[in-house]
């Protein structure tokens, strides 16, 4: 079937199968290939992107379903500039092998829209996000870190 | 303190993992499982796979696709999948299924219609210790026993029985998955003679070369390439997707891509096995050890093969004792194959030995921790090589203070309906070096490569190269670019053992001093800018000693005053006589707070410290991260994994909400803190590994800590909620 999906502020259209993922079209169909294929099943985390602005399992989002705009990693930087959460995230060493990291990472801005500042607040809403590298500790420095850094961003404008 | 190199990839999702890569016409496949787990495959109807839409190939036990034999420089002769009828486990590697698109691959396979001539399968470790075999310890060359006694001692049971003070316990391990958050996967692509894989994996020479074999090719026209590997932990020293992808492109003509699915990866690559063993110590009352007896098990397939180390790896080594006996024997099951995986014997084995020295503690009456100290060993019980460099007393009495141990009480304490304990643990891990070689490539434009095949699958191996080479030659680590994750690199950087940064440092130091004599002699040389002159290095620059009035010159200033774009060396180190002299191994110390819910038994790991004496510390912040991740892997294994097998011999758990892994929510701040003293007996580096050492004693220390909280004594893991209610 023909649909359209909005990735990362342009419009694409394809001709998919009505099984097709949404992560499975933006990794083989549109060459997207931040969001990464841990599990298959929404148990990992790993392909989390954004669909209108909320946090989303791509893996279990059917790709013709889709109606909002999706944001997914490659979304939040330009080359130019890595969004605060990414520069938090490198700064802290808050990943090891890499592979959970673009899921770690949307989930983390979902956190700091959420005004999400506390330790135990964090850790809770991230334990959707399996980072076997265990890199947690980290991951909770970077997202308190990415946060404040978004929002001292935010006020500047 | 330096920053990941591939961090700004990563953080971006431009790393580049092995199914990223997109070429165009790609084919997928898709693997198909046994469903039995012992007997023979009677027949495949594969007319309907065949006939689904998008197919180009189906391959099974009776149309196989073509594999040569391969022995494995790291795991030696390879079972190679659909080259035989025999199913030897539930969820073995039968078909393989090529399509256009993904979609089509697996809903194909579906449709497979396999028959089986089914026999009973074998699958329970303690049905079947009654046909337990003595085995070859994994890694080693020892003998499956082993004991050494004092003089006049007969016996290690003398020994026991002339002791003070003796315990004697069994303790029992579960087997793990790796579960590495990149499954096992590979993109072939063959063209014009040359194979191209991009598949994860911890030695991409070595993987080049297995395939080579597999596929029947020369080595030198197979090229793997993994930049970036999403963890390997022991389980990526080979990869089934990329076995059979090559093998297809090849059959095929076109690239053809394939993964396991998560399923899949629990039973289509290898598993850490499980383990049970025995120890015995005896000891006089002032805590001095008389007598260690530790005799283990470990789950293998009937062809044995790797056998889990965990007498050898622990209980051979740590503890000056006057009598030991150790032995290993293998239990052979109908379950997958076992392998390598993060501390292969030493985590299971110090799950048992630390749990045992604490029971010891307490029947003596003495502190965990002095007992420990009380034992020290200089050297492995009856050799004469002394440890090289060992400071565990120093990471025992740092860790200590800084945990409040002092405030530790024998029956632990209440904080409203939480039963609060502390428990501590030895951590060792041998320090290892493998051959490597390391190329350093100067630059017209002042940068400098420096490169070997390797793998850096989280382990910071790249910012090691780095901080090495920009040291060795130097210069600011900003103009070092370090190049890992391809077979054509020099052969060197093995992501296993912990040996990386002592191997591949080691020859970088010697690359760069090669370079650097070169790059002299050229600048002196008829051709060079400073010819007739006595020329020294220093700064990342060339001068001239006899005329200290000349500018000293960039080695881009010299490459370019003689027209030349590069100038290149390699160095090579391996193991020598050092290993003649002294015994090698990293040290630490390892506490744990937990706290267990009075009512509910539910166990919440609250405090963590590491104190690691692996000698200097190349980059502290990849290596807190690695040690905090080996760290968190004891948790897990303590609280969390487990394998298990359903009566019928499928494995159960096997995706990743059931398999349990630690989230973020269950995991406390991590301290990790490091004594520095580097080693420079082992290398001129001064580095000893520590991509192992993290995790080994902390399942024990969890242990320990819930018997200090809740008086009771698990000696299974995982530890679980029913172990821990009071008439249980």
């Amino acid at each position: 079937m023909n649909i359209a999906l909005e990735i990362n502020g342009t419009t694409e259209h394809l001709d998919v199968a009505p099984g097709v993922t949404l992560l499975d079209a933006l990794r083989e169909r549109l060459g997207v290939t931040g969001p990464k294929k841990g599990c298959d099943r929404g148990q990992c985390g790993a392909c989390t992107v954004h669909i209108g602005g909320r946090t989303a399992l791509s893996c279990l989002t059917l790709a013709a379903t889709v109606t909002q705009p999706v944001t997914t990693v490659e979304g939040l930087s330009t080359p130019e500039r890595l969004h605060p959460m990414q520069r938090a995230f490198a700064e802290h060493d808050a990943l090891q092998c890499g592979f959970c990291t673009p899921g770690q990472i949307m989930s983390a801005v979902a956190a700091a829209d959420r005004g999400l500042a506390e330790p135990d607040e964090i850790r809770e809403f991230m334990s959707g996000n399996l980072c076997r590298c265990s890199a947690y500790p980290t991951i909770v420095a970077a997202v308190r870190d990415g946060a404040s850094e978004e929002g001292r961003a935010d006020a500047t404008v | 303190m330096t920053a990941r190199p591939d961090a700004p990839l990563k953080v971006t999702g431009r790393a580049t993992y092995a199914l990223d890569n997109v070429v165009e016409g790609a084919a997928h496949g898709y693997l198909v499982l046994s469903t039995v787990a012992r007997g023979e495959l009677a027949s495949m109807d594969v007319e309907a796979v065949r006939a689904a839409p998008g197919v180009l190939a189906v391959y099974t036990p009776f149309e196989p696709l073509p594999l040569h034999p391969v022995n494995s420089a790291l795991l030696g002769r390879m079972w190679l999948p659909l080259q035989d009828k025999d199913v030897r486990y539930h969820g073995q590697p039968i078909g393989f299924v090529v399509a256009e698109t993904f979609e089509q691959a697996r809903d194909a396979a579906a449709l497979a219609d396999v028959a089986y001539h089914e026999r009973p399968a074998a699958t329970s470790f303690s049905d079947g210790l009654t046909s337990a075999v003595d085995a070859q310890p994994a890694a080693s060359e020892a003998p499956p026993s082993l004991t050494v006694l004092a003089d006049g001692v007969a016996s290690i049971e003398d020994a026991l029985e002339a002791s003070d003070v003796t315990i004697d316990a069994t303790y029992e391990t579960a087997a793990q998955n790796h579960a590495a958050m990149e499954p096992h996967s590979a993109l072939a692509v063959w063209s014009g003679g040359e194979l191209t894989v991009y598949a994860g994996n911890q030695a991409p020479h070595l993987v080049a070369s297995d395939l080579a074999s597999a596929v029947d090719v020369p080595v030198d026209a197979v090229h793997v390439e993994n930049p970036v590997v999403g963890g390997a932990f022991g389980g990526k020293a080979t990869s089934m997707p990329a076995l059979l992808a090559s093998a297809a492109a090849v059959a095929l003509d076109r690239p053809v891509k394939a993964a396991l699915t998560r399923e899949q990866v629990f039973t289509a690559t290898a598993n850490r096995p499980a383990t049970r063993q025995r120890i015995a110590l005896g000891a006089r009352r002032d805590g001095g050890l008389v007598a260690v007896r530790h005799d283990s098990w470990s789950t293998t397939t009937r062809e044995i093969g790797f056998v889990e180390p965990t007498s050898h790896g622990t209980s051979r080594e740590w503890y000056t004792t006057e009598n030991l006996a150790i032995s290993q024997k293998a239990v052979p099951l109908d379950v997958p194959p076992a392998t390598f995986m993060r501390a292969p014997g030493e985590a299971p084995g110090s799950f048992a030995l630390e749990s045992a020295v604490d029971e010891l503690a307490e029947a003596i009456g003495m502190d965990p921790v002095a007992l420990r100290l009380r034992n020290n060993s200089t050297a492995p019980p009856g050799e004469d090589l002394q440890w090289s460099s060992k400071h565990l007393d120093e990471c025992f009495e740092i860790g200590a203070a800084r945990f409040g141990w002092a405030d530790r009480t024998p029956g632990g304490r209440r904080d409203g309906d939480w039963l609060v304990g502390m428990g501590t643990a030895t951590a060792m891990f041998p320090g290892l070096r493998f051959p490597a070689t390391v190329g350093v490539t100067l630059h017209d434009d002042g940068t400098a490569d420096v490169a070997t095949a390797g793998a850096d699958p989280g382990t910071g191996l790249l910012g090691v190269l780095r901080i090495v080479g920009a040291e060795s030659l130097d210069v600011p680590q900003d103009r070092v670019v370090p190049r890992l994750g391809d077979s054509r690199l020099p052969p060197g950087g093995l992501s296993g053992g912990s040996t990386a940064t002592a191997s591949a440092g080691s020859a970088t130091m010697v690359a760069a001093s090669t370079v650097i004599e070169q790059l002299v002699a050229l600048a002196s040389s008829e051709e060079g800018p400073l010819r007739g002159h006595d020329v020294g290095y220093a700064h990342g620059t060339v001068y001239a000693l006899d005329a200290p009035e000349r500018d000293p010159m960039t080695f881009g200033d010299v490459l370019r005053a003689t027209g030349r774009s590069t100038l290149s060396a390699t160095g090579t180190t391996a193991p020598g006589e050092e290993t003649t002299k002294h015994s090698f191994g990293s040290w630490g110390a390892q506490f744990c707070e937990v706290r267990v819910h009075r009512l509910t038994r539910e166990v919440r790991v609250s405090r963590l410290l590491g104190v690691f004496d692996a000698g200097r510390i190349i980059n502290p912040r990849t290596a807190r991260g690695q040690l905090a991740g080996g760290m968190i892997w004891g948790v897990s294994a303590a609280l969390h994994e487990g394998i298990e097998f359903d009566d019928d011999g499928r494995m159960s758990r096997r995706d990743l909400a059931d398999y349990l892994l630690p989230v973020n929510a269950d995991i406390p701040d991590v301290d990790v803190q490091f004594v520095e003293h580097p080693d420079t007996l082992l290398s001129d580096l001064g580095a000893r590994g520590l991509g192992e050492i993290g995790i080994v004693g902390v399942a024990a220390a969890v242990a320990n800590a819930v018997h200090n909280a809740t008086g009771i004594r698990v000696r299974r893991l995982p530890i679980r909620i029913e172990d821990l209610l009071e008439d249980g």
